[in-house]
């Protein structure tokens, strides 16, 4: 076992560190839920994407520098160090790219990774429908060839960024007939595409933050298919992987905010009860443990591990630890919790903000319970009934 | 940075598992709480070479790291061991070799010679019927102290496995041996939880109510996979704690004593009423658990200890401070 970074790696990290503090903002820029705050975060997408910051660890020939996991922690835990912005592009770099890398052709890749890369194409995702959350096989919205092109008809919702963006990745029954995890394809359609009509749905904070996407008979061309067609159950568990593992949520961002809410009980700790130094502590210790586990797999999957059921664990313990942690900022604020903006508003409301997105990890990405269910059947081995 | 175990160091962990396994069987330690006779395993732990593990290699030892006796620990924790190797091999040992005693590591690997530590952190000795010597620790080190002038207070525990006494001089804080004695104790909580949770889901396969297996209630299998997720985040802290020193340690421990609780009050519930008896194993098992959480450095010390560092103190935090440089 081997815990201390290379010089090499020590180096990496100064510039990494350096390119950040000429680069990031000053000032944090609006929600990328906001029409506005969506273009500064595209803009802030092509300023990582020039200085190939953005997405180290893909090939060169996409706009990556091919470096590992490691590097890509030590960039996020520099990140998050400097408070830089967060990434509107992360349904794209996060979830879609390893699935292009894994299952798309060479023509494919080509078109459509260093445009996610650049920021030029921001990516969405198409997977529930009204009658399919956390029952995903339960898909109906038709995709049906005709010739060259599936033509789409039906509903999609809960599309976060599809307000804004230009793409999104959806699976789509494309089989007449066929049942559950079966005759599902994963089919890539432009957002902008006849037919296709966007309603967006004000979330918690009242940003517009995803959407309904309802299809009328869209057409995309059969090109647009990635991975096998009626194969995009397989597909798309690959993609619920790299979401619920390791990509989507690094420790960086977790430790940042732990460390955030220690300044924050300090500054707070004459008028606090004594209860809420265990709070904040536990925060603290939450977050670490991450770190280390987290570090635990990368190790694993460097050395030619795969991720699987294992990432259910990873997805309840972050999003839990993401709510406590918030939830003991709001108690710390008390009377001020409730304030959005103005003087008294610690940070801006910042607090108030992570504390409502917080209420959303145990339900997105598969809910909580369902990884508990995946974790007790898949791992522990208990019985399916 | 590869924070996993190299083959040779995963080969060595298996190997000492195989043998606590297949030795210290249930069966074994029902004997052993009836007060029936059973094999020492003591020479088998000697022949192995488990006594050496820390041991320098000049006087025929392993020398291996902390990491990887806190794999050995957790593999020992899975079987409630009642011998007291972890703390003769990975906090006597290490604490002797620190002292220049190669002498007396050479008795003990050759299992002539058990030594027990007495620190401030170690309320209740564990076999110390057992030990031949005993090192008072000082603080860069220790001094030998001979069994007839230590006096001991036999004690009883609620863990039928373990032989307690209290010992009359407790020694001074020592870091290096309270770093041994915390992580080796959260390794051996982590294993005893991972039990905890392998037993709960054996029962609740085969337990049926309502015409089905328990386990196959989202009830049960909810509260299982919570302790699993807890376990799988605590025993890389575990690991890593090996490597650190400071506040790494005290969060390692105090997630091992949380996850063990929970992994026990969680078995407990899933096995129903035959958990609150001793005609299911899983008692022993909670036993133990209960036992370690108090031992080198309890859940209060550990919180004191993160309260000066975090929220008293200047450390840094943040990204990127986890690990030293």
């Amino acid at each position: 076992m081997e815990v201390k970074f290379t010089d090499a790696q020590n180096a990496f990290r100064a510039e990494v560190r350096e390119w950040l503090a000429a680069h990031v903002p000053s000032e944090r820029l609006p929600s990328f839920d906001t029409k506005a705050g969506f273009e500064l975060h595209r803009e802030w997408e092509r300023t990582l994407a020039k200085d190939k910051w953005g997405n180290v660890s893909w090939p060169v020939e996409y706009g990556g520098r091919g470096l590992d996991l490691t590097h890509w922690l030590i960039i996020e835990e520099e990140y998050y160090r400097a408070d830089a912005p967060l990434r509107v592009s992360q349904n794209g770099i996060f979830l879609l790219a390893p699935t292009i890398m894994e299952f798309g052709t060479d023509a494919q890749k080509a078109r459509f990774l260093p445009a996610m890369a650049s920021g030029d194409e921001i990516w969405a995702q198409a997977w529930s429908e009204p009658g399919a959350g956390s029952d995903m096989a339960a898909i109906r919205t038709k995709a049906v060839r005709e010739g060259d092109e599936y033509v789409i008809s039906g509903q999609k919702t809960w599309s976060s960024r599809a307000v804004y963006a230009d793409w999104c990745f959806g699976l789509f029954r494309t089989e007449e007939g066929s049942e559950r995890h079966k005759g599902l394809s994963k089919i890539l359609v432009p957002l902008d595409s006849k037919g296709l009509t966007i309603r967006p749905i004000a979330q918690l904070d009242g940003d517009e933050g995803f959407a309904e996407l309802f299809f009328d008979e869209v057409r995309v061309p059969v090109d647009n298919l990635l991975g096998p067609e009626h194969g995009g159950w397989g597909v798309a568990m690959a993609t619920a992987g790299f979401e619920r593992g390791l990509l989507l949520r690094s420790p960086a961002r977790f430790q940042a905010a732990a460390a955030r809410l220690v300044d924050l009980y300090k500054k707070n700790r004459d008028r606090v009860s004594s209860g809420i130094r265990e709070q904040v502590l536990q925060a603290w210790m939450t977050a670490e443990r991450f770190c280390a586990a987290t570090y635990a797999l990368v190790a694993q999957v460097g050395a030619g591990a795969s991720i699987s059921s294992e990432a259910s664990a990873n997805k309840i313990f972050w999003s839990e630890m993401d709510r406590h942690l918030h939830r003991t900022a709001m108690t710390i604020l008390g009377a001020r919790a409730e304030l959005e903006s103005g003087a008294d508003a610690e940070d801006n409301g910042r607090w108030l903000d992570g504390y409502m997105f917080s209420l959303a990890g145990p339900i997105y990405a598969g809910t909580n319970e369902i990884q508990r269910n995946i974790l007790a059947e898949r791992v522990l081995g208990l019985p399916r009934k | 940075m590869d924070f996993r175990y190299t083959q040779d160091q995963q080969d060595l962990i298996d190997a000492a598992k195989a043998v606590f396994d297949g030795e210290n069987t249930l069966e074994r330690m029902r004997l052993i709480v009836a007060n029936e006779k059973v094999d020492d395993l003591w020479p088998q732990f000697s022949e192995l070479g488990l006594l050496g593990i820390m041991a320098p290699e000049s006087v025929g030892g392993l020398e291996q790291d902390l990491s990887v006796m806190a794999g050995i620990a957790e593999a020992a924790g899975y079987v409630a061991l009642p011998e007291s190797l972890v703390e003769l091999a990975g906090i006597s040992v290490p604490l002797l070799n620190a002292m220049g005693e190669t002498g007396k590591i050479k008795q003990v690997l050759a299992g002539d010679l058990a030594v027990g530590v007495l620190s401030p952190l170690l309320s209740n000795n564990n076999q110390a019927v057992h030990c031949d010597l005993f090192i008072r620790t000082t603080r860069d080190g220790g001094e030998p102290v001979s069994v007839p002038k230590v006096k001991f207070e036999t004690r009883q525990s609620i863990d039928p496995l373990r032989g307690l006494s209290s010992a009359t001089q407790p020694g001074e804080h020592n870091s290096f041996v309270e770093h041994h004695g915390a992580v080796l104790t959260a390794a051996q909580l982590v294993g005893l939880s991972k039990r905890m949770v392998d037993m709960s889901v054996e029962y609740a396969k085969e337990r049926h109510q309502f015409g089905k297996p328990i386990g196959s209630f989202q009830a049960i299998k909810h509260h299982l996979a919570t302790v699993h997720a807890q376990i799988e985040f605590t025993r890389p802290m575990v690991q890593l704690a090996a490597l650190q020193s400071g506040r790494a340690v005290h969060t390692a421990k105090i997630a091992a004593v949380d996850t063990a609780m929970l992994a026990a009050e969680t078995a407990i519930q899933v096995h129903g009423g035959m958990g609150y008896t001793y005609e299911v194993d899983l008692h022993l098992f909670m036993k133990r658990a209960w036992a370690l959480c108090g031992e080198w450095g309890d859940r209060n010390y550990h919180m004191k200890q993160l309260e000066d560092l975090i929220l008293d103190g200047e450390a840094e935090l943040g990204p990127g401070t986890s690990f030293a440089a």
